[in-house]
């Protein structure tokens, strides 16, 4: 204790101290006035997402039925997740919808965003129009997809009466469920990215394009060269944020297939809410939320990291 | 006086301590006085949570609720519904944290995962003199828990099977009568299913299920109490079961995570025969543009066998006033309440002198003969605590059995080994 008196004692006091770059009164009150301002959502941050982050930390390692006694488990939880082949085949169903999803959704909304360039008109409708799938409720969405997709449905029935063959079981089948999935999803989501590019592409001047076009640079190196750095930001915006919400995917399997056929289309999101709310084993639906949350941030962090080689902020 | 970094951490440090800690006594506090309710035997404001699927319903079941006023004056019963999906999720966390309302809606399939948070009413009804055998006893007994009564029944019934009448005339198959046998049915199946239409529909939903499995080969899916999918009987049973998707194709191939895809086939039109609970009969009957008909589950080696579920009323082991909750739900599920569900198509009545008015109501002929005969051939399928699992494993393992992409033993086998033996 005396330690810490001899160091806190001379804190403030010493006017030396307060000539020091930094160390302003102005500066201070700055400092004060900011740690106001920050409360209330430091404080909702505190609440609404470290605590409950902490407290599924606590509950992974219980056994933690929601009716019942509670009992310590350790790493008992974690072990069982490692080494059942479900949760294995549902980490291996998320990573395969992120893979096909995000790169095809940057494909498609940067595709669009560039071909509807400034020349073409009536381009503010086009984005209203490619923007209502994203507006609109994600059940609405699912249910007129289930609609086209299920035997006998819009594809199935128009695909008999025109050709007399039958389409695939889209929903029904473990071939064809994800792939199903990742259509309906692309064509929900790819709104967002799309006015993100959008917008960046408006900002890249027009006059270095025409420049460049007068230097003799055809249309993919004026892309390649001038665009493209241009958007890396909105890029890297877009791919860290589509990344992140489609590990988190659950809605649309959810409401389509239920996981099912199987597990072929059972997301981690899903095994948590089927461990957490229907089956009432908390433990074990902490600890794989606790394992989506550890492999997002673990990819998060290397898209920061990875950024200094691709991203451009100095344009 | 002036703050200095050091005190402006340590204040902020204070703030955010006394935020988690507030964050922990809020969620972690449990002082027991609940919203549940409070008065005495004859008094009490009390709170009902139950299914309801929008506000018109919510209205119809209100009335309900409202007999308990009507025949208690000092008690009232204020519904607080909740779609069918999130209502479970719901009341497992509310029971479970010992803040449920007094009175709780259960199904008779989902009981046994609840039965432990939900008081026994036996001596309630000793008590206050409710006579079990006013109701249908199938769904009685599938409301009991270790022998112990869990909840009153409203509504219950056998599975029985839907059909399109005018599609059995334009295929020149005659109607299906009690004691019709699995040939009997498979052959008007054949018949029926042509030109993109199906003879059956069906899904790997629990009940349905557990219904063909048990008239096909008496099979039943719990022996002592503990899940028994694996025994090679059921396997034998579910085996036939998928076999009239994958070899026999008298039913279209199953969506995955489409649980309405039975009914949408069968009111559209699309397939002719579908099984089904009394419940739906008059909903159905009111959706379709045809002539409906039901007959029993057809019969199997040992005759026709199938299940009955049905749902009730039951009191919160945390209810501060079970007497006045009781009393509430003998007058939710009496005569009159029922007689109204009842002309109103919204339940078969689990209370038999409530029958009579509902067959009124449905006006199908040959409805009474069907429903007293499936009944007598039914028992209430009783259930596992992980129930909710195995439904769930059911509908996505058995969607690929009965599509032909993994063999039906194999599925009961992955939803036997994930689901464990749940006693």
């Amino acid at each position: 204790m005396a330690a810490v008196n001899t160091t806190v004692a001379p804190t403030g006091t010493s006017p030396a101290r307060d000539d020091r770059p930094g160390r302003r009164p102005a500066l201070r009150r700055d400092g004060r006035y900011a740690s106001v301002f920050l409360a209330p959502s430091l404080g909702g941050l505190a609440l609404f997402t470290l605590f409950p982050t902490a407290m599924a930390l606590g509950i992974s390692l219980f056994d933690w039925p929601v009716f019942g006694t509670r009992s310590f488990l350790g790493l008992d939880n974690y072990s069982h997740l490692l080494h059942d082949p479900v949760f294995r085949r549902v980490v291996l169903n998320t990573v395969l919808f992120v893979v096909l999803y995000v790169p095809l959704n940057v494909v498609v909304s940067l595709g669009l965003a560039v071909w509807l360039g400034p020349q073409i008109k009536g381009r503010q409708i086009f984005r209203v129009l490619f923007f209502i799938p994203v507006m609109t409720p994600m059940v609405a969405n699912v249910m007129v997809w289930r609609l086209l997709f299920q035997p006998g449905g819009l594809i199935d029935g128009g695909l008999q009466s025109w050709f007399g063959i039958d389409a695939p079981n889209f929903l029904g089948s473990s071939t064809w469920a994800m792939p199903a999935i990742v259509t309906m999803s692309i064509w929900q989501g790819f709104g967002y990215n799309f006015l993100v590019f959008s917008a960046a592409l408006d900002q890249v001047p027009q006059s270095q394009l025409e420049s460049a076009q007068i230097d003799g640079a055809g249309p993919l190196q004026r892309f390649r060269y001038i665009t493209w750095p241009m958007i890396t930001p909105s890029m890297f915006f877009a791919t860290t944020m589509t990344l992140i919400t489609s590990f988190q995917v659950f809605a649309q399997p959810f409401i389509l297939t239920q996981g099912g056929p199987g597990v072929a289309t059972q997301t981690i999101v899903m095994y948590v809410y089927n461990q957490g709310w229907q089956f009432l084993t908390m433990g074990l639906a902490s600890a794989a939320g606790w394992v989506l949350f550890v492999i997002i941030m673990g990819i998060t962090a290397i898209q920061f990291l990875g950024q200094k080689r691709w991203v451009n902020y100095d344009v | 006086m002036k703050a200095t970094p050091a005190r402006t951490r340590r204040w902020v440090t204070a703030a955010l301590s006394v935020l988690a800690l507030t964050a922990v006594t809020a969620c972690g506090g449990n002082n027991g006085s609940s919203g549940s309710s409070s008065g005495s035997a004859d008094k009490a404001d009390l709170t009902w949570a139950f299914w309801v699927a929008g506000s018109e319903d919510q209205a119809a079941w209100q009335k309900v609720a409202d007999q308990a006023h009507t025949d208690h004056a000092g008690i009232t019963v204020k519904l607080q519904g909740a779609p069918w999906d999130s209502y479970w999720s719901k009341i497992g966390t509310t029971l479970a944290g010992g803040k449920a309302p007094c009175i709780i809606g259960m199904q008779s399939l989902r009981m046994a995962s609840y039965a432990n948070a939900m008081l026994p009413l036996d001596d309630l009804m000793k008590k206050y003199g409710l006579k079990a055998e006013d109701f249908d006893k199938p769904i009685m007994d599938g409301l009991k828990a270790d022998g112990k009564q869990i909840a009153i029944p409203y509504d219950s019934g056998p599975m029985v099977i839907f059909y399109n009448k005018d599609m059995f005339k334009a295929a020149g198959v005659a109607d299906p009568k009690p004691g019709w046998t699995m040939d009997d049915f498979k052959a008007a199946a054949k018949k029926l299913t042509a030109a993109g239409k199906t003879g059956l529909v069906t899904t790997p939903g629990d009940l349905g299920t557990m219904s063909w499995v048990r008239t096909m080969t008496g099979a039943e899916p719990l022996a002592d109490g503990k899940l028994n999918l694996t025994d090679s009987k059921f396997e034998q049973g579910f085996s036939q079961y998928a076999d009239f998707v994958k070899t026999d194709k008298i039913a279209p191939q199953v969506p995955g995570g489409n649980p309405d895809f039975e009914t949408q086939q069968f009111t559209g039109g699309k397939a002719a025969m579908q099984l089904n609970g009394p419940w739906s009969l008059i909903d159905t009957k009111g959706k379709v543009k045809f002539n409906l008909g039901i007959a029993p589950i057809p019969a199997g080696p040992d005759g026709s066998k199938t299940y009955t579920a049905g749902s009730g009323f039951g009191i919160a082991r945390s209810c501060k006033t079970p007497d006045a909750a009781f009393q509430a739900i003998m007058s939710m599920t009496s005569e009159k309440p029922l007689t109204v569900l009842a002309q109103a198509g919204r339940a078969y009545p689990a209370r038999t002198v409530a029958h009579p008015v509902w067959f009124t109501a449905a006006n199908i002929a040959g409805a009474k003969e069907t429903i007293d005969y499936a009944s007598e051939h039914s028992i209430p399928l009783v259930t596992s605590k992980n129930w909710v699992q195995v439904a769930d494993l059911l509908n996505r393992f058995g969607t690929q059995a009965l599509n032909g992409e993994i063999p039906p033993d194999q599925a009961l086998k992955t939803i036997q080994d994930q689901a464990g033996a749940g006693s």
